[in-house]
């Protein structure tokens, strides 16, 4: 897919990084502080069945409640302390979300969520299982539970690690890379066993010179079966279907698994190798805390469920006092009202950028947005049957299809909301369909 | 402190309407320089104060129509004029004219153009027609005899249009043709009188190449469209008759002749008035190469470009609608439907180039316009 066609538009564009905010720097740590919420969410499901109660003593590691509706997602206490109770707030993916309230002890007592398991050992069905019951889900934002990606019997051949992070300002999953590096070649050896033996490719943008080079490094031994696939520096090379499209030139309609792939986002493969190998869950995370209206802007590490507003103050605050608090990157994070919602498992950073709102004109037509959609969609179309209320029009032009990457909006030269548009058509459609 | 809401992206690109507008306005003010320069040096300050008091009623109209439209509506008609960019549709209708044009038939055009072919549709971004277009056409329908004898003599369009038809009789009689205007290379540089700022041929390449990569315009309209003009010409040279260099020759002369270049660069270009999708945008170019070339051979205007634009305008709602879907699924009805136009083109070009009336000056003609363009 050449950049440059005749019939078709780029389907993306490169976007400053400004990773240089916080590529460098330490990390972090941020201490949790007296209580910790751990929110009971899952994509699919706000449907929890909790195991604790209140005044019940909890470890590092206690399961607090589970998901059993559909996919199986349980959920494990970060720190050791007091469970107080439950309560609704607001979530970072900008749901109001029931949380577990726990007073910390600051003890940091483990108990051992399950058992480690050495991959060589074990088959594909019991590891299967073990990513079922060790809460796994996918790292990169979208916390779909990773077992289920594994569960099926589609052949694959090829098993993707995302390190692309094409999200700006982001670069919480570089660190952790250059962390956990063994962590994830050992959880990359435990995905390929349950792929049934596909290639690997570890995707990282070509312009990390310097990690592509430990990473070549690091996969030497194992040439046959693992390699290092540089990709271009544009947005959004991260989505699955634009990376599939880059590595293997196949297009596929609902599934990566469609076209023999399994795409897992390397700290996933870090969370996964950790867990088989310690026996511990996810229970802390590197997060990336940056921004034009972040004093010093850097990555920490925190327990999962620290309240954003106690990250704030530990790391030197605000630049100014009117801003946009996104939870996630600059491009499909959500903007947040407030500082008190927490760090959950998909959280890999905390966007906070200077409020300057937008002057937008007219729609020119200039068809930016189509020749830019990584979908193939047809943005200004949708919004004009939008605007017609023509929801026949809208399925000709498979809104269902847009992922809302924000790449539309993004490039449209009149500062209009466009993908505000796709989302609006997206929920007529859906509400059409119900009925 | 603030913690604002804003559905996210919470990132936008440098490049701003506003802008593409602001270098739109300095690229034809740097087509408009040249124009001023060409009749201040090859005629008189006199020539080249006209060119001013054109451009200045136009933009005058232009900004009055407007403020009035504002106040009528109640809007800001500081935000508003910003917002409308109605001094670009008066600065391409004042290039696209001759400067014997009256200013008052220019200024009623520029009423038109705005009123009728913007404000009425519901102002930018919504009317059909390209504005600028829709006033020159007012002027070829309404004001056709409204013209001063500032420059005299004909320019190499029309004498193209009226003493040859666009097919010249035969080799000799082009060769005549192209001697009398200096070559192809005058009407290259264009140093010579024409529509205000529709002649040199180089300087409108120039400018719409820099437009192109930065990203003003998109670069598949005028490549499309000039390359497609040159083949449909080279297809009916070649079916006239015409012997090798000169078959390429007449293309060429298609190509730098009437509003080919401006039009590829500043009108076809209109986001606006064309296809938003990029396979769309082809077939549109495509389709004014056509018509151009149909008009120019066959109809009774001396110039097609024109027509042609506010042909396709009317089309585009149907390439629109016709293009609708994902990218990869329309591909292959694009790649069709142009296609079979682009054989259709080349096929009805070659008709008329094998079928056409082929036409030669009487002598004193060619004699007057010799004298003219020298």
């Amino acid at each position: 897919m050449s950049v440059i066609s005749l019939f078709k538009g780029p389907m993306r564009q490169h976007i400053n990084g400004h990773k240089d905010l916080s590529d460098h720097g330490d990390i972090k740590a941020v201490k949790a502080g007296k209580e910790v919420k751990i929110p009971l969410y899952a994509t699919h499901s706000a449907n929890f069945d909790v195991l604790v109660k209140e005044g019940d003593h909890v470890c590092v590691g206690t399961k607090l409640a589970q998901c059993n509706d559909r996919m199986i997602v349980p959920i494990y206490s970060s720190v050791s302390g007091t469970v107080k109770g439950t309560a609704k707030i607001m979530h970072a993916a900008l749901k109001p979300v029931e949380h577990i309230v726990i007073e910390n002890d600051d003890q940091y007592e483990t108990t051992k969520a399950f058992a480690p398991l050495d991959y060589l050992e074990a088959d594909k069905a019991e590891l299967v299982e073990f990513v079922k019951n060790a809460g796994i889900v996918g790292c990169g934002g979208a916390c779909f539970p990773t077992y289920i990606k594994y569960a099926s019997d589609a052949k694959i051949d090829t098993l993707i690690i995302n390190a692309v992070e094409c999200e700006p300002y982001i670069t919480s999953d570089y660190k952790m890379l250059n962390e956990y590096l063994d962590d994830m070649l050992y959880g990359i050896q435990a995905m390929r066993k349950m792929a049934g033996n596909p290639e690997v490719l570890i995707a990282i943008k070509e312009t990390k010179k310097e990690m592509i080079a430990v990473l070549e490094k690091a996969v030497e031994g194992d040439r046959d079966h693992v390699s290092v696939a540089k990709v271009p520096d544009v947005y959004p090379m991260g989505w699955e279907k634009t990376l599939v499209q880059q590595l293997l030139k196949k297009t596929y309609n609902k599934l990566p698994s469609e076209v023999g792939a399994i795409v897992n986002n390397a700290s996933t493969a870090i969370t996964l190798g950790q867990a088989l190998k310690e026996g511990t869950p996810l229970v802390e995370k590197i997060v990336t805390v940056s921004g034009d209206a972040v004093k010093h802007p850097c990555n920490v590490r925190v327990r999962i469920g620290t309240p954003v507003h106690e990250i704030m103050e530990a790391i030197g605050g605000y630049t100014c006092e009117d801003v946009k608090l996104i939870s996630g990157g600059p491009m499909m994070g959500k903007t947040i009202v407030n500082d008190q919602f927490v760090i959950d498992r998909a959280v890999n950073a905390l966007t906070v950028l200077e409020n300057k709102p937008l002057s937008s004109v007219a729609c020119l037509r200039c068809g930016s947005c189509s020749d830019h959609c990584p979908s193939g969609l047809q943005p200004v179309r949708i919004a004009q049957a939008l605007n017609a209320n023509d929801p026949v029009t809208m399925e000709r032009l498979s809104v269902l299809d847009c992922v809302e990457c924000g790449l539309c909006s993004y490039v449209c030269p009149s500062r209009l909301d466009v993908t505000e548009n796709m989302r609006k058509a997206k929920r007529l459609m859906m509400l059409k369909a119900k009925k | 402190m603030k913690f604002n809401f804003n559905v996210s992206p919470n990132l936008r690109q440098k490049q701003s309407t506003r802008r593409i507008m602001a270098e739109l306005t300095a690229a034809l003010l740097v087509v408009y320089a040249f124009s001023l320069y060409f009749y201040y040096t090859r005629y008189d300050l006199d020539r080249a104060m006209q060119a001013v008091k054109l451009m200045v009623v136009s933009l005058a109209v232009a900004l009055a129509t407007e403020s009035i439209w504002a106040l009528v509506t109640k809007q800001k008609v500081k935000t508003f004029l910003m917002n409308s960019f109605g001094f670009v549709t008066a600065i391409i209708l004042t290039l696209m004219c001759p400067l014997n044009i009256t200013p008052f038939a220019l200024g009623i055009a520029t009423f038109f153009a705005i009123f009728f072919g913007k404000l009425l549709f519901g102002g930018f971004g919504q009317n059909i027609f390209n504005p600028a277009a829709f006033g020159r056409a007012i002027v070829f329908a309404a004001f056709a005899k409204a013209s001063t004898d500032v420059i005299t003599g004909a320019t190499p369009t029309t004498l193209m249009a009226t003493s040859y038809n666009w097919l010249p009789a035969n080799n000799a009689a082009f060769t005549q043709l192209l001697d009398s205007i200096g070559g192809l290379g005058n009407m290259a540089t264009g140093w010579y009188a024409g529509a205000i700022g529709e002649t040199s041929a180089i300087l409108l390449l120039i400018v719409g190449v820099v437009l192109a990569v930065r990203k003003v315009i998109d670069w598949r309209v005028p490549l499309i469209f000039i390359s497609t003009v040159f083949v449909l010409g080279a297809v009916v040279g070649i079916a006239a008759g015409m012997s090798a260099d000169l078959w390429i020759q007449y293309a060429a002369f298609h190509v730098l002749s009437g509003g080919v270049m401006f039009g590829a660069v500043f009108m076809l270009s209109d986001p606006v008035t064309s296809p938003t999708s990029a396979p769309g945008r082809c077939i549109f170019a495509l389709g004014c190469a056509f018509i151009t070339m149909l008009i120019r051979l066959k109809g009774n205007l001396p110039e097609g470009v024109l027509y042609s634009i506010l042909l396709m305008n009317m089309l585009t709602p149907m390439i629109e609608k016709a293009l609708d879907g994902k990218q990869n699924q329309i591909m292959k009805k694009a790649v069709t439907i142009f296609a079979v136009l682009a054989l259709f083109a080349v096929g009805t070009s070659y008709v008329l180039g094998a079928t056409g009336e082929k036409a030669e000056p009487a002598g004193h003609t060619a004699g007057i316009a010799q004298e003219v363009q020298r």
